[in-house]
């Protein structure tokens, strides 16, 4: 939605030589910390996540980054303007069931609406086509609200949002007493049609204020004032179930920044990839969903921009989990249909599909066939892999990548972890080759083909979905698992070249850095095709209102913020609404809003096929929104002179690996990526250590180490 | 041929046809194919049998097989490269005329590989009532449009002449034009990915594939029925009309690796478009087998081969032309896909190793509501009330049915949310919930059904019309399984005059059971009808059928039922012989024990009298 | 040798002889590969209101029960009309 404009001042503090910002994310395993400065080297720390006491993880990532940097955490702090946080924080919640106990109040006739979930939506929705072709084993996700804690209340609004049925405030009252009764201590709010008239749910919130102060209150149409009750009041339970732990979370770790010497701004990563200030995120738990894919997006957009790449496949591929995020002309998607721990949601959210397949990803063989499988089972972080040693016994993909020579067993990790490829050996010929009538090795290089192929099916469809063609993008490949198979689903792809990224240990908390504090605002109302400006701009001059005043609430200063406006259109009698930036500047024209139309319609087909579009229905806009975002200062990677192609000082000897070329064992030239050089050229075979993971050239491939160190695949 | 090149191909091909659906709905763009995913996508061989099916409505899978075979059939020598078949005659192929089928073939360097066909529900097809269901029709030749097959697309170029033809005889032809185009967009992308898979593989080595998928399907299928008992096992539904009444029975038998449906007695076609074609009654079959049965097996050509269908000639279950069968989905191919879910959970319960897959009948009877007339805007408004997707889960040998959990032939189906449906239709809800009671009782409880009112509102007409089709009033349709009680039935009202007394009955606006709704109620089931003015319309659909005895229930999933109102306590008490205390708060224990041995001793008495 | 027959019952195995028996109290029924219908307890009552208001139906429809003449277990249910005969379910090897 945005175009990006070279980077500009600082924010808040503009105190006493503070000149640092510190990014810390908080992931599933690892809590990595990204610290610069203006015209200093960045610095890097990483720790263990520490669920669910998250605050000492994020800590132990600091002082992990100040000891690099030869100074104590205090000091450190002292120095520093600004403290970027994401945090799994709430994720784990949800994941946990941790949440507090939550009542839910629903319009008079629709109790059921959380509970039922439109259906067998909620039943089927987040399951793999596998379990969804197997119907009598599938389940909804035990729902975070008691059916016993949910009360109808008599009122009604109608589409318009015209009052029907006066609020029964008394009966109000009521529920409320009887839900802390029964040891609610949240309490969520949805009523039909409140994102158009939100009076009844307001006055719920205040007769809650006033008989259970206590209770954490979430309002459906504070928290995602769009249509759909179902999607709102799930989105509103979550808000509030997980909303106490996200609240004292966030103000627990300001607490402790403080205490440590901090004294400046704390911004904190929503799931649209925009930050907010902690005061503000405290009380929007659900935002924090899924935070660190999106910033790991962001940080990919800010590595395309400075690479001259605006259309980029972000595939992440760890342990357990692949995600997939899509940037097209330098712009995110938001996702249509959210979910989290199979739950249903609405809030702006980055589209970034997560499926679980990773190294830790379990071969094994369909027993009636003797066809092998790549997951869906993982052995996850532990027992993981065989050849890690901790007591796995079921062959992974990670195996199978030893077992093909790509990794080396006594580096792996730096040399912090020592690899027995023997015993991944022996089980894998026993469990899977044998039974196959393979040998090992070739049974070891189907797999991995398998795998490559399934990689490959995946983003076909995720890129196809969204209306677009993988041979238009460049593919980044995160994450320890996916640099050793990028090579070969890149290029099956087609993609225009794959880059393995130098900041991919720490994506997330570069991402952090890369990202603006973004406000996001809409409305939902139905104008016709064409209405004059004034209508439109009539709707947006309140929202602009209101994020000039959030912004002067912040302390940020005018001259930062810039305003992105896109609205949804459709055709009439179609379902799919597609969001079409409006291109104008400040005042809007009646020309502007007929080239909205026009991109409109160029969007739709280009997303939706030829021939998609049903002119003759007329067309209509349904939301209009706005996004507010203040410009925020960008780390500056240092670019480095190019020391000559040949990479002959980093050449660590030849090994004999997997070549797919081949389909076989081949000699191959190995690299440690720490003493590789900018401007230096590998020619495929080859395989390249780095401290973090392990990037594979196949034959016929160039890898190419740019100004910024990162290692780009090209294909012939 | 080699395990991995295999896998690899199996993959893709399953992604070819999940493209396809993408494409599918994304050009059409309408409600009933992108909420009700009513649609199907299908990969088939050179000769027309199944090789890939996709997740959709299951009863078209064999179907289209059989129009793929049929226009093979009949245009022998004529099926040229970029050629694309329309097909929707129920007697030829299809399930009722409004699921049209196109049928693309696939050529490799000229020659004919394999065929992709797929379907959705056009918007109308112009039989005598709007959407396609036509309750008033009495034969075939009202039920709108219908090809036995005909050339839409010639060598890649529509043929305008056809595409006029079928035009010209719908309501909103260019809603039609819209479903056609969605269908021949996913027919290209089916084609061009399918010859992509080749052009990287080798024709010899993709056929291999295919033939080896569609081997491996049969193996697997036929060891898993090895595994199973041989036996027989019966079921019956009664399937009614407009006050008449019609059986479906099946007695399904399992020899080594085989299994015979056999429909003999069941009733005479019906004068009633409820009657299902043979090609209808033979998909409908299916739609339980893949998921019951084939749940990790590939959906092809070779789960059929094990199977044979016998349904004599003129029966509700394979009507003879001229007989009308445009409410078959919603009429006997549902009862075939119920007696076929109970035989199959029946077989299924009398094996250690796969009675956990054994579950009552889901959603036995679906809930058929066309809206049509002019909508708040000013605009018309054609469509289904998506309800009848909530369905009811089936209770399971291990767990409940799962309340309004949809339904088995349509794995994922949904419905609207009452704030999408008030937007787009002149009405508005008085209440939409769980019907409580409605699931089968039994040790584990069918899953809820679910009821809803809706009234006219802001309507520039005064109000809308509705087409209803509905069965299954007089008798349940989601039997119970092993001693578990059958669903209630569904139920539809007419509730005249509901609001006019406003003065007396504030609250009658807002009434919030039909109990309370104080206006003359008039049941009603088929046809087309006003709701207008002050009338309101009740529709309650069935749950799912119950698993084994209610007198063994966990007295506390009881409580649990009857604190989340999908109990009642008097159905606690009668039924699962569990009393609660005075604030159902808890089990009273000594008294259950005391009502559950009068409810056993009260079984024999009443057998004695 | 035990083995299910339904969700109720089981095939029973003793002394050579094989038997069909309720799965709750062991009673033996009929002998394997018989139908065991006869056997039990037959209750048969209108459907119409029988576990709840919504349970609408006809006044003809009969609700069958068959129960286990030992524990009064209930084996199996039936919707049918006065007179259908009984569903048979055999079982064979």
């Amino acid at each position: 939605m945005t175009k990006r404009s070279p980077p500009r001042t600082e924010t808040t503090a503009k105190r006493r030589g503070a000149r640092y910002v510190v990014a810390t994310d908080v992931g599933g395993t690892c809590t990595d910390t990204i610290v610069f400065a203006v015209g200093e080297p960045v610095h890097i720390g990483k720790s263990l996540s520490t669920p669910p006491n998250f605050a000492d993880g994020v800590f132990d990532s600091i002082k992990s980054a100040a000891d690099a940097m030869g100074v104590s955490v205090g000091q450190l702090l002292a120095d520093t303007a600004l403290f970027v946080h994401g945090s799994t924080v709430v994720d784990n919640t949800l994941l946990t069931r941790d949440g507090a106990k939550t009542g839910l109040l629903l319009t008079e006739g629709f109790e059921d609406t959380l509970h039922v979930t439109r259906g067998a939506y909620g039943r089927w929705g987040g399951l793999t086509e596998d379990r969804i072709k197997h119907p009598v084993k599938t389940d909804r996700p035990a729902p975070l609200v008691d059916l016993d804690c949910v009360r109808g209340i008599p009122e009604r609004v109608d589409y318009k949002g015209a009052v029907l049925r006066p609020l029964d405030e008394e009966a109000v009252a009521r529920a409320i007493a009887a839900l802390v009764e029964r040891g609610c201590r949240a309490l969520a709010v949805s009523f039909l049609w409140s994102f158009h008239n939100a009076e009844h749910e307001e006055r719920v919130a205040a007769i809650a204020k006033r008989v259970a102060p206590d209770l954490y209150v979430s309002v459906s149409s504070a928290i995602a004032p769009v249509p759909g009750e179902y999607e709102r009041t799930s989105t509103a339970v979550i808000n509030a179930y997980a909303g106490r732990i996200a609240r004292d979370y966030v103000n627990r770790l300001t607490e402790l920044l403080a205490e440590r010497g901090y004294n400046g701004t704390t911004l904190i990563m929503q799931g649209y990839g925009g930050l907010l200030p902690a005061a503000e995120a405290a009380d929007r738990s659900v935002g924090m969903i899924e935070c660190g894919p999106a910033a790991g997006v962001i940080g990919s957009r800010y590595l395309g921009d400075l690479m001259g790449d605006r259309d980029v496949i972000a595939a992440d591929m760890g342990g357990t989990t692949f995600k997939v995020g899509v940037i097209q002309a330098g712009e995110l998607e938001y996702a249509r249909e959210p979910m989290v721990d199979r739950f249903h949601y609405i809030a702006p959210k980055i589209d970034v599909v997560s499926i679980g397949a990773g190294g830790g990803s379990i071969v094994a063989l369909d027993p009636r066939t003797k066809v092998p499988r790549v997951g869906p089972r993982s052995a996850g972080a532990r027992p993981g892999p065989i050849c890690y040693g901790q007591g796995g016994t079921e062959p992974t993909l990670t195996d199978v990548l030893a077992l093909i020579g790509y990794m080396d067993p006594e580096i792996f990790l730096g040399g912090t972890m020592r690899l027995d490829i023997e015993a991944a050996r022996k089980a894998f010929a026993a469990r899977i080759a044998r039974p196959m009538g393979m040998k090992p090795d070739e049974a070891a290089f189907g797999i991995y083909r398998i795998a490559a192929a399934q990689i490959t099916d995946l983003i076909r469809e995720i890129t196809v979905e969204r209306g677009l063609d993988p041979r238009d993008f460049t593919l980044h490949a995160f994450g320890g698992t996916c640099g050793l198979l990028c090579g070969l689903f890149g290029e099956e792809l087609a993609v225009k070249r794959v880059v393995v990224p130098y900041t991919a240990a720490v994506n997330c908390a570069f991402g952090l850095v890369a990202a603006d504090v973004v406000h996001e605002y809409s409305v939902t109302t139905t104008l016709p095709v064409p209405s004059p400006a004034q209508a439109i701009e009539a709707i947006y001059a309140p929202l602009v209102a209101r994020a000039h005043a959030q912004f002067k609430a912040e302390d940020i200063g005018r001259e930062r913020i810039r305003f992105d406006r896109a609205i949804d259109l459709r055709y009439r009698r179609q379902v799919h609404e597609v969001t079409t930036p409006l291109r104008a500047d400040v005042k809007l024209t009646d020309r502007a809003v007929a080239r909205l139309v026009e991109d409109f319609e160029a969007l739709y087909q280009r997303k939706f096929g030829k021939g998609s579009a049903y002119r003759e229905a007329g067309m209509e806009m349904t939301m209009f929104r706005l996004s507010a975002r203040a410009l925020m200062t960008r780390p500056q990677l240092e670019k480095r002179r190019s020391a000559g192609a040949s990479p002959k000082a980093a050449h660590m000897g030849k090994r004999r690996v997997f070549v797919a070329a081949k389909d076989g064992f081949s000699p191959a030239d190995i690299y440690d990526f720490e003493r590789l050089e900018s401007g230096n050229v590998v020619k495929g075979p080859a395989v390249i250590h780095t401290p973090i993971t392990t990037i594979v050239v196949q034959a016929g491939q160039i890898g190419r180490i740019d100004g910024y160190r990162n290692t780009i695949i090209e294909f012939n | 041929m080699d395990p991995i090149t295999f896998e690899i191909i199996r993959h893709r091909l399953y992604r070819v046809v999940e493209e396809a659906v993408i494409t599918l709905k994304h050009v059409s763009g309408s409600a009933i194919t992108n909420e009700g995913h009513d649609l199907m996508v299908s990969l088939y061989r050179a000769d027309g049998s199944l090789l890939m099916g996709g997740v959709g409505f299951l009863h078209h899978l064999t179907s289209a097989a059989e129009a793929c075979k049929h226009i093979i059939r009949t245009f022998a020598g004529n099926i040229q490269e970029g050629d694309v078949f329309l097909l929707n005659d129920p007697y030829t192929a299809a399930l009722h005329t409004s699921d049209i089928y196109l049928v693309h073939p696939i050529h490799h360097k000229k020659k004919l590989v394999a065929w992709s066909a797929c379907f959705v529900h056009v918007y109308d097809i112009g039989a005598m009532n709007p959407g396609g269901f036509s309750p008033e029709s009495r034969d075939i030749y009202t039920e709108g449009f219908s090809s036995p097959g005909i050339k839409l697309v010639e060598k890649g170029a529509v043929r305008k002449d056809v595409m006029a033809l079928l035009l010209n005889m719908v309501r909103s032809p260019e809603m039609v034009a819209l479903d056609i185009s969605s269908m021949i967009a996913c027919g290209n992308v089916a084609r061009e990915r399918m010859l992509a898979l080749i052009d990287k593989y080798g024709f010899k080595t993709v056929d291999q594939a295919c033939r080896s998928l569609i081997d491996q399907s049969e193996t697997l299928l036929r060891a898993r029925l090895k595994e199973l008992p041989d036996g027989r096992w019966e079921a019956r539904q009664f399937l009614d009309v407009q006050g008449e009444v019609y059986r479906v029975t099946l007695a399904m038998t399992k020899k080594k690796d085989t299994l015979t449906f056999d429909f003999t007695g069941s009733s005479p076609q019906s004068p009633y478009g409820v009657n299902c074609s043979y090609w209808a009654g033979w998909g409908a079959l299916f739609a339980p087998i893949f998921p019951l049965l084939c749940y990790d097996i590939t959906w092809n050509e070779g789960m059929i081969r094990p199977i044979t269908m016998i349904a004599p000639e003129g029966t509700i279950v394979n009507a003879k032309r001229p007989a009308p069968v445009s409410i078959a989905t919603v009429g006997a191919i549902q009862s075939v896909n119920n007696v076929a879910c109970t035989c199959i959970a029946k077989m299924l319960s009398a094996s250690e190793k796969y009675k956990d897959e054994a579950t009552a009948v889901w959603h036995g009877s679906h809930v058929a509501i066309f809206l049509f007339g002019k909508n708040q805007k000013g605009g018309e408004s054609i469509g289904i009330m998506t309800e009848t997707f909530g369905g009811a889960g089936g209770a399971r040998a291990f767990a409940d049915g799962i309340d309004l959990g949809g339904e088995i032939p349509n794995p994922i189906s949904r419905m609207a949310n009452v704030e999408t449906v008030e937007a787009n239709f002149p009405i508005r809800y008085l209440f939409r919930r769980r019907t409580q009671d409605s699931g089968g009782a039994g040790r584990f409880r069918g899953g809820a059904g679910g009821e809803y009112a809706i009234v006219p509102h802001d309507a520039p007409d005064g109000g809308i019309h509705f087409v209803v089709s509905g069965k299954g009033i007089q008798y349940p349709m989601s039997e119970g399984l092993g001693g578990g009680y059958p669903a209630s039935p569904c139920s539809y009202q007419w509730v005249h005059n509901n609001e006019a007394d406003r003065a007396r009955n504030v609250d009658a606006k807002f009434a919030q059971s039909v109990d309370e709704m104080p206006g003359r109620k008039e049941p009603i089931s088929w046809g087309v009808f006003p709701l207008m003015g002050e009338d309101s319309l009740f529709v309650r659909w069935n749950g799912g059928g119950g698993y084994g005895d209610p007198l063994v229930r966990d007295p506390a999933a009881v409580l649990a039922d009857v604190q989340a109102r999908v109990v009642s306590r008097e159905i606690a008490d009668r039924i699962y012989g569990v009393v609660l205390n005075g604030e159902a708060s808890a089990v009273d224990e000594p008294a259950t024990r005391a009502q559950r041995k009068a409810l056993r001793a009260a079984r024999f008495a009443k057998a004695a009298e | 040798m035990t083995r299910p027959l339904s969700a109720t019952l089981d095939r029973r195995e003793s002394a050579g002889t094989r038997s069909i028996c309720c799965t709750a109290c062991g009673h033996a029924l009929a002998a394997a590969g018989h139908p065991w219908k006869p056997a039990a307890t037959v209750r048969e009552r209108p459907m119409a209101g029988i576990a709840g208001a919504p349970y609408s139906t006809g006044p003809r429809v009969q609700l069958r029960e068959f129960f286990c003449p030992g524990c009064a277990a209930l084996l199996d249910t039936e919707t049918a009309l006065p007179g259908d005969p009984f569903l048979t379910d055999i079982v064979r090897a």
